[in-house]
């Protein structure tokens, strides 16, 4: 299981323009994507705008994204900057 | 089959005509987008369920079969940190759909440079799943789109 932290870097947080961008590229692979905070709490689904923005991750906080399988190393790398991007 | 209902009074204008690339492209979910009535409105659930998320600014609603509705109430108004937005309810209240959720001005978001132009979206849904969208004047509580 790859795993990525990130830092989310929008003033908004993971919400609208950011989680909306995470969910459509999550959306893109074949695998399972979960999302959960650094601090602890059950992971959501990374494809589930719903799940996302129920997470209700601020600017500032970290989150972990996990992954598994042939080409979850890029994915990863991609979700995870779009969260740091501010 | 989940009825959504109008949160508010105005023009049903489609997300296309969302001055949002995130909302206008679909990125978000299907759904419509209401040209609101200006002057003082009370902003209401468009379905019945659960607040999942209440920002001054947008909330999104939960009905028992799981399916979130997100109203937002103008664009880019997360920049006014809650300003000229009034809570009417809290965040895990049970909601009736119609229920009073935020009290607003859109007139005054407009005079504040920003669109007041408030999306209604499907969260989670495929593109087909929204039917029935309406078109023109609106009231709040009337019959908004079907969600199959």
């Amino acid at each position: 299981m790859g795993e990525r932290k990130a830092t989310v870097a929008a003033e908004v947080g993971l919400h609208a323009r950011p989680a909306a961008t995470f969910v459509q590229t999550a959306m893109k692979a074949p695998m399972d994507i979960s999302v959960s905070k650094a601090t602890g709490g059950d992971p959501v689904n990374g494809k589930s705008i719903l799940q996302i923005m129920g997470l209700d991750v601020r600017q500032g906080e970290t989150i972990v994204i996990r992954a598994e399988g042939e080409g979850s190393e890029e994915i990863l790398d991609q979700l995870a900057s779009i969260a740091a991007t501010p | 089959m989940t009825t959504v209902l109008a949160p508010v009074e105005g023009a049903a204008v489609g997300l296309a005509a969302v001055p949002d690339p995130v909302f206008s492209a679909g990125m978000v979910g299907p759904g419509t987008a209401i040209d609101p009535m200006r002057g003082p409105l009370e902003a209401v659930a468009p379905i019945a369920g659960k607040i999942m998320k209440l920002h001054p600014h947008a909330y999104v609603i939960v009905g028992d079969d799981g399916k979130g509705v997100l109203v937002h109430l103008g664009i880019d108004t997360v920049q006014l940190k809650g300003k000229g937005f009034q809570l009417l309810a809290a965040e895990g209240d049970r909601v009736t759909a119609g229920q009073p959720v935020v009290a607003w001005d859109p007139a005054a978001i407009e005079a504040g440079g920003r669109s007041p132009v408030c999306p209604v979206v499907a969260l989670d849904a495929v593109a087909g799943a929204v039917t029935g969208v309406a078109l023109g004047t609106v009231h709040a509580g009337d019959e908004l789109f079907q969600w199959a």
